[in-house]
């Protein structure tokens, strides 16, 4: 048995037991209540999509079948949202933060408007939300070994350093790759049209974007896939291919391939906590400081519940190429680990944003 | 191609469709009446009830309140002078004008016949752009979107023409406005204070309601009268008909500029409004009416703003990039129900595309029919004392306001931007170019940097930039060989018409020189310590900033000394100050922003409705009880509606 899945049944077992324990109460908890799931982006956003996709799942399956309410608290780059739940939530299970990394990044790199302990919080449940690298073929580049010899200048389009972009950039430092990073697009989607008109050559998008629109490109021969961030492997590194996209390597995979040896250093350390929460654990539904681990023993059950459910399985191959979702037991130690990063990692990605991308701390 | 078409209309025809299409459409007018509440508000309520119909019939309901909301906005702009959006800034300037003429019945008459023939040709051109517009969508690069949003800057300023210092003054105001928050250039914030709040810069809804609807609102409680001294006919559409059939070929025009418009994200709405305006301005031999009630600045504006909503959907559907925020959660529900926009969707899901296609011409047409109908019911409020309308106008404005993040930030930035937007109106400072370089300075920041940094300075000739910016050039070079002919024949009759404006100043205005005083100074001051901090920002964010606070500067400073010359040389006439109670209402906004923030909304709101029903409008005890509850009710059954908390008190929290 792997040590991953090793940990993964201990955590249901000990889930299990504990479930147990408040078998009575579980059942009775979430009765005739109403759950608010707290999104900080606006309406049309992919993580509001997400969450609306979730919440007829997670309807069914919590015991007492409560009812979800998702609304939208957009502002500040999801900080305004975070910062609300904070103040307003009680650890009662009853009100979830469901974010991405636009959250995480700021509290990591510890800027001003941040008045969340993203640390503190509890961990419920997390969706994977990968991502896959391609390129253009005018760059003469057909596949990820070629990427140190480009035709052409390497040109990225990105939004902000310091916000989504970051795990790609760090992933640009791993590779040691020369790319010229063009920042302060409006959004993903016009990203992807620059990339189509030829203005930039080099782009990153997330699964559920890639799987609908970049693979029509693929295959028309218009864009060629390099590699994906990857997922977290048994020893906790993120070593693994993702699996919804395993048919491209994954950035550890990609640097072996090219130096002939697996990663290491600053950019690697930075690049796998800020990916992680990224990608393998991208979509996280958090709930506040103190809530009992009664809660999240729930939800442990709830998701294996959810994941074994065929129409979820269905449901989720066609939107997110059948990403499961992820326990409490195994995000939140590695969320975790993420958000606190060591102020030696900090200090290397402050360093790293503020000389190669003007970014002002 | 026509048999999907023909699928695709059966498939709508089902009576749970229609019944959804023609639900989405009312409440797509109810929420383009309110002021601030568009198109978005519309959308994000209905949002939750698609999930309980089917694919396409929760699709109707979507686009029929898309498509209307245009159209109804008109009747908010005419009647109030209030734009629901910016691409209605026009409508409101010339509309209002008219009905404060008693030609409310002409304004909205055309308004509404534009927005028709808009839409349909927008539903038109959607039909049979969308196999070919691929390329079009395609070959406009960074640089063709920067210039498209530096032509629609240039031709909401072309409306300048009374005062050119204040206007390009309060132009200048408005790009300064759009900067705050990031820098796309580097991750700068700027003029954020370290306030969340202000890291994504101001609200659209904030900055249009503020400028516009608050001092709307104010005046109206203050007047407590109606709009036109006279009650406001409108039984005799046939003007408004007449004048429609006359400027049938600029609505054409409009709609077509419109819908090139809606090929451009983000920069279309507001870009191509302005561009058939100045369109319409430049087409009309005696312009002196612009900016006084211009029956084809309405015509031009209202065909622009229909065409563009629903062309904004070509973007929407063939990559998946919204035009704009409605767009956006129209594209997040075709992802809830499983369609993934993109160039396959027109093979893979023709009937899809048709029904959408139907759904918007048919919504056009009714709604506008519709708006014909239920007007003379709403503009009978407008004979009714203007203290009792305003009352629930002001709380769904502040709702409408506090919908963008849900804080008190938003209705203490609604007060402020209130405050600074009745100045202006007092001060005959114009602020439609305000708004327009607020929602444009975004976008001509962002597009100019990328530009340059992915093309350096080629991208100058780039054949696509060369042909937008003809659409400077060419009507500047006719202006200029016109003129220069016309001074050979010694006759300038068109500089004539042009400079007679600015000598005559606004008639009927009362002059406010302690307003103008002050809120020249204000400006001198904001653009001076705007000019400081923007010392401390990265070399490649303080582009735009510079671009709008040093002439900012000159013409705050250029404004300032004329009205000190002006108001040493004049003499105070006693008593007319005192006359005057629109201050007084301002001062009580700004309490109740203060009581909102410091005892929360409920008792705020119920201490703002006792004195604006009591003491401002002089109701009876009972029935102001009654009106009052009515109102507060309604309030929060509105803020329920769209899932908002209201807000709580900070200091002391009773309710």
């Amino acid at each position: 048995m792997k040590p991953l899945l090793k940990t993964m049944t201990i955590a249901a077992l000990s889930g299990a037991i504990c479930a147990w324990g408040v078998a009575g109460s579980a059942q009775d908890y979430y009765a005739g209540k109403t759950i608010k799931v707290v999104v900080p982006f606006s309406k049309g956003g992919a993580t509001f999509v997400s969450a609306k996709f979730l919440e007829p799942f997670f309807e069914k399956h919590l015991p007492g079948n409560p009812s979800i309410d998702v609304v939208d608290r957009p502002g500040g780059g999801s900080i305004l949202g975070a910062n609300w739940f904070v103040k307003n939530a009680k650890p009662d299970g009853l009100t979830i933060l469901f974010t991405t990394s636009s959250t995480a990044n700021p509290y990591v790199l510890g800027k001003k408007e941040v008045q969340y302990d993203l640390a503190k919080m509890r961990v419920a449940y997390s969706h994977p939300f990968g991502a896959v690298a391609y390129t253009s073929p005018s760059t003469g580049v057909k596949s990820a070994k070629d990427i140190l010899k480009p035709q052409k200048p390497l040109i990225y389009g990105g939004i902000a350093a310091a916000a989504s972009d970051l795990p790609g950039l760090l992933s640009f430092e791993v590779l040691k790759l020369d790319i010229k990073a063009v920042l302060g697009f409006p959004g993903r989607g016009p990203i992807r049209l620059a990339f189509e008109r030829g203005e930039t050559n080099l782009d990153y998008q997330f699964t559920p974007v890639y799987l609908t629109q970049v693979r029509t490109l693929i295959d028309a021969g218009k864009a060629i896939p390099l590699w994906s961030g990857g997922s977290v492997g048994p020893d906790g590194r993120l070593t693994e291919r993702d699996s919804v996209n395993s048919d491209v390597p994954s950035v550890f995979e990609v640097h072996k391939l090219l130096y002939g040896k697996e990663p290491s250093g600053q950019a690697w350390e930075a690049f796998q906590a800020i990916a992680s929460v990224t990608y393998a654990f991208g979509l996280t539904g958090y709930m506040p400081e103190g809530t009992p681990d009664s809660v999240l023993a729930i939800f442990d059950k709830t998701v294996a519940a959810i994941n074994a459910d065929s129409e979820f399985q269905k449901a989720s191959q066609e939107v997110t190429g059948g990403a499961k979702l992820f326990p409490s037991s195994v995000a939140e130690p590695a969320v975790m680990k993420s958000l606190q990063a060591p102020p030696k990692l900090k200090a290397y990605l402050r360093d790293l944003l503020s000389k190669k991308y003007n970014v002002k701390f | 191609m026509f048999e999907h078409a023909a699928v695709a209309l059966e498939l709508l025809l089902t009576p749970m469709r229609l019944l959804a299409l023609f639900a989405g459409m009312v409440a797509g007018m109810v929420f383009g009446m309110l002021p601030g509440l568009g198109g978005v508000a519309a959308v994000s309520i209905l949002l939750p009830f698609i999930y309980l119909l089917d694919p396409f019939a929760g699709l109707a309901l979507l686009l029929g309140a898309i498509s209307v909301v245009y159209t109804a906005d008109t009747i908010t702009s005419v009647l109030i002078g209030a734009p629901g959006s910016p691409a209605s800034a026009p409508t409101a300037i010339e509309g209002h004008a008219l009905a404060k003429q008693g030609q409310a019945a002409r304004a909205l008459g055309v308004g509404f016949l534009a927005s028709m023939v808009g839409g349909v040709l927008g539903a038109v051109i959607l039909l049979f752009a969308i196999p070919v517009a691929g390329p079009i969508v395609l070959s406009l690069a960074t640089p063709e979107l920067f210039m498209f949003a530096v032509v629609g800057l240039y031709y909401a300023a072309s409306m300048i023409t009374r005062n050119w210092a204040k206007g390009l003054g309060a132009a200048c105001f408005g790009l300064l406005l759009g900067v705050v928050g990031p820098a796309p250039a580097a991750a700068d914030f700027r003029f954020t204070f370290d306030q969340a709040y202000l890291l994504d810069g101001f609200s659209l809804t904030i900055v249009a309601l503020g400028l516009f609807g608050i001092a709307e609102v104010i005046a109206m409680l203050a007047s407590g009268g109606g709009i036109s001294a006279e009650a406001t006919v409108l039984t005799r559409w046939g003007t408004g008909f007449a004048d429609f059939w006359r400027n049938r070929w600029l609505v054409l025009r409009a709609s077509i500029i419109g819908i090139f418009g809606g090929f451009v994200p983000a920069v279309g709405a507001s870009a191509s409004t302005w561009v058939a305006y100045g369109h319409a301005r430049r087409s009309t031999k005696d312009r002196s009416r612009f900016g006084r009630g211009e029956i084809r600045g309405i015509a031009a504006a209202e065909g622009a703003n229909n065409a563009t909503i629903i062309s904004d959907l070509v973007p929407t559907l063939l990559f998946s990039v919204p035009g704009g925020p409605a767009a956006a959660i129209f594209l997040g529900a075709l992802f809830t129900f499983g369609y993934y926009p993109g160039p396959r969707m027109v093979s893979e899901n023709p009937d899809l595309m048709f029904l959408i296609v139907w759904s918007v011409a048919l919504t056009s047409v009714v709604g506008a029919a519709l708006c014909f109908a239920i007007t003379p019911y709403i503009a009978r409020l407008t004979t009714i004392r203007f203290a009792l309308l305003a009352t629930p106008l002001l709380l769904v404005m502040i709702i409408g306001a506090y919908q963008a993040t849900n804080t008190t930030g938003d209705i203490a930035m609604l007060i402020v931007l209130g405050v600074v937007g009745w100045m202006m109106k007092q001060a005959d400072w114009p602020r439609a170019p305000a708004l327009v370089g607020y929602v444009l300075a975004k976008p001509m920041e962002q597009y100019f940097w990328l530009s340059n940094q992915l093309h350096g300075w080629s991208w100058l000739v780039r054949p696509g930039v060369l042909i937008i910016a003809s659409f400077i050039l060419i009507p500047l070079l006719v202006q200029f060989y016109r003129r220069t002919t016309a001074s050979r024949r010694g006759a300038a009759a068109d500089i004539a018409t042009e400079t007679a404006a600015p000598a005559s100043p606004a008639a009927g205005h009362p002059e406010r020189p302690y307003v103008e005083l002050g809120l020249a100074a204000a400006m001198v001051v904001a653009f001076a310590y705007a000019f400081i901090e923007m010392l401390g920002f990265a070399a490649d964010s303080r582009l735009l900033p510079s671009l709008a606070i040093m002439p900012g500067f000159v013409f705050a400073v250029l404004v300032l000394a004329g009205q000190l010359r002006r108001f040493a040389s004049t003499e105070r006439r006693p008593g007319g100050v005192t006359q005057y109670r629109e201050p007084f209402f301002l001062l009580a906004l700004v309490i109740y922003g203060i009581l909102v923030w410091a005892i929360g909304f409920n008792i705020a709101t119920g201490v703002l409705l006792a004195w604006m029903l009591f003491y401002c409008a002089g109701m009876k005890p009972l029935t102001g009880l009654i009106y009052g509850a009515v109102i507060f009710a309604a309030a929060h059954g509105l803020l329920t509606l769209m899932k908002l908390e209201a807000p709580t008190g900070s200091l002391v929290n009773i309710i």
